[in-house]
């Protein structure tokens, strides 16, 4: 990175923050800074729930997945343009008509205070938790690749976001968010057009994507059956629309993006904007991690994008066992571009021979790079993220031309930001309304709470940043942060479903259904091995048979009551 | 909230959610035949 990226990189990041202000100045009630105000429109409010659920992993490792797994994963998000419509047709219709500031408080007025407690501490932890790893995620990217200092870069984003959400609310989140989404979707665009313009000219895009395909890296759509296939359409249709639903329904930090603004009309065409657009977004973003797949085809790859993680392994003296790897991964690489390279001036049936050998040297590629990681392992370096992760990074700062390079760090940065906000706003607010008011200080000011709503903003940002300072003891760490929600989604959704479908069930049964469903996806996922998905469904359905066999044993006769 | 907010057209956001359906159902269309094409 050289001037002109970092001027690039600090105007973008620090100038929608501080128009944000601007436009924010002045004191807002609790009303105006919990949900922001009539001004918010459909578009701002589509963008804000876009950039709110996209966040930086999005960007950073989604290519990365493309470019080591093809791009099956779009299937994953088959479930929400569904979703978004059930939660348009019953959700929000019902938290408009009860002016509620939270998700929550609704469990507290259609059941009782114990429910509602329940569902904000469920969010509260995994959300608490996902904040940290949103700011961890790609400081240690960054700070691997760029040479920052680790703290120092979580302290910046975090502190920052802290900064201008503290002090704008729900309505600065909101129009930042609009400015950063707008940065980021015009920085990939820049992105996949050069990249698509550094492709050799020995392929045309045709043929380079007919390759892709053939290599196993452009198949969208898998209807097979097979339970045991990680990306399938049912797996996606399914299991996404349990995990869409629950996000989308019952977790503050998007229920706050759609309250916000004058109406229910614009609530739901801010989600319907987003049912119509997430699927085509994702699917240029993994497109191109096929791209800069085969961009790699022709330039030689390192055999290990993570180079500071190699460099370390080869100084304590595992420099010999890696130079034989990348030469032979090197090797491996001269014939695939050969193949490939002859590929265009082919018959059909020599192309087909081109192709299962292209295959098997992929194959040996593979291999090469996971004996490459066991060497890392070995030596102690152990990287705490996958590979793929420092895939699209590695290209943007090796290909990209400078001002790009800032451009496309800040969209990074700039997603790390909105996420944060939306995230950090809403558990603040949670914390306020839920915990705050009705249990410490039932009967204060709108002031006041507008100030306690500030404060403990702030407290949660700082919660955030010490969860992100710790994070490297963890293992595994972005898969982690993927599983949380899915363990706690479940459950959250089945106490909305509940509330919304079974009219008959009590405050007692429903708490109490919740709590054995929450610790059974405790026990299942200690001691088995299911796709994390599933826990959405389990959780969910777990909550709705328990509180329907519960009401019609332990607690029937209380029927009445919860009907009236 | 707006006043008309509370009588909202149901008919229309059918239609809306119709088209929303319509929609995705396309994606996945083009999706599977990008598939078919390039894989």
């Amino acid at each position: 990175m050289n001037r002109l990226d970092y001027f690039v990189l600090i105007a973008t990041i620090l100038a929608i923050p501080l128009y944000g202000l601007w436009r924010t100045r002045g004191s807002a009630s609790l009303g105006q800074y919990l949900k922001g105000d009539a001004s918010i429109r459909w578009a701002t409010i589509g963008l804000s729930v876009l950039a709110t659920q996209a966040g930086p992993i999005t960007f950073l490792s989604m290519p990365g997945q493309a470019y080591e797994s093809g791009i099956g994963f779009i299937q994953n998000y088959f479930g929400q343009p569904l979703a978004l419509i059930v939660v348009c047709a019953v959700f929000v219709p019902i938290y408009q008509r009860l002016k509620v500031y939270t998700a929550y408080q609704y469990l507290g007025e259609r059941f009782d205070r114990k429910t509602q407690l329940l569902g904000a501490f469920l969010f509260l932890v995994q959300r608490g938790i996902a904040a940290g790893i949103t700011i961890y995620a790609p400081a240690i990217v960054l700070s691997t690749l760029l040479g920052w200092r680790l703290n120092l870069t979580i302290w910046f984003a975090g502190g920052l976001v802290i900064i201008y959400t503290v002090m704008g609310g729900t309505k600065i989140v909101s129009i930042t968010q609009r400015y950063q989404m707008i940065v980021i979707l015009v920085g990939m665009a820049i992105a996949f057009a050069v990249a698509v313009y550094r492709l050799s000219p020995h392929l045309s895009f045709e043929n380079t994507l007919l390759v892709a395909g053939k290599m196993g890296k452009l198949e969208a759509v898998d209807f097979s059956v097979d339970p045991h296939k990680r990306y399938t359409f049912w797996s996606g249709l399914i299991g996404g629309f349990f995990l869409a639903l629950s996000y989308f329904g019952a977790d503050q930090s998007q229920v706050q993006r759609y309250l916000a603004g004058g109406s229910l009309k614009e609530s739901r065409l801010g989600l319907l904007f987003n049912a119509a657009v997430k699927v085509p977004m994702q699917f240029f973003i993994l497109l191109l991690g096929a791209i800069v797949f085969m961009f790699y085809q022709f330039e030689k790859p390192p055999v290990y994008f993570n180079q500071p993680a190699y460099q370390r392994a080869a100084e304590n003296g595992y420099g010999p066992q890696l130079t034989g790897l990348q030469t032979r991964f090197d090797d491996v690489f001269m014939q695939k571009r050969a193949v490939i390279r002859a590929i265009s001036s082919t018959s059909s049936n020599e192309r087909d021979l081109a192709m299962t050998k292209l295959r098997e040297l992929d194959v040996q590629a593979r291999e090469l790079r996971d004996r490459t990681k066991a060497v890392l392992e070995q030596a102690g370096v152990d990287p705490k993220n996958k590979d793929s992760d420092y895939v699209f990074i590695t290209f943007i700062l090796q290909q990209m031309p400078h001002g790009l390079v800032g451009l496309l760090i800040a969209v990074i940065l700039c997603a790390t930001m909105s996420a944060t906000a939306a995230t950090l706003n809403a558990l603040g607010s949670t914390t306020a309304i839920d915990f705050y008011r009705p249990l410490i200080r039932p009967n204060a000011s709108d002031h006041h709470y507008v100030v306690a709503a500030k404060a403990l903003t702030a407290a949660w940002g700082l919660i955030a940043i010490g969860v992100a300072s710790f994070a490297s003891l963890v293992e595994n760490l972005i898969e982690a942060g993927n599983i949380l929600g899915s363990v706690f989604y479940g459950s959250i959704l089945g106490l909305f479903l509940a509330a919304f479908f079974i009219r008959r069930v009590t405050g007692s049964a429903v708490f109490f259904a919740a709590v054995l469903a929450q610790s059974l996806v405790f026990v299942l996922f200690a001691t088995t091995n299911i796709g994390y998905l599933w826990y959405n469904f389990i959780g969910c359905a777990a909550v709705l048979v328990l509180a329907t066999l519960l009401q019609q044993t332990i607690f029937r006769g209380t029927e009445a009551h919860a009907a009236a | 909230m707006k006043r008309d907010d509370n009588k909202p057209d149901a008919r229309s956001w059918r239609k809306a959610y119709g088209l929303a359906l319509s929609l995705f159902a396309v994606e996945v269309v083009l999706l599977y035949l990008f598939t078919l094409r390039f894989s």
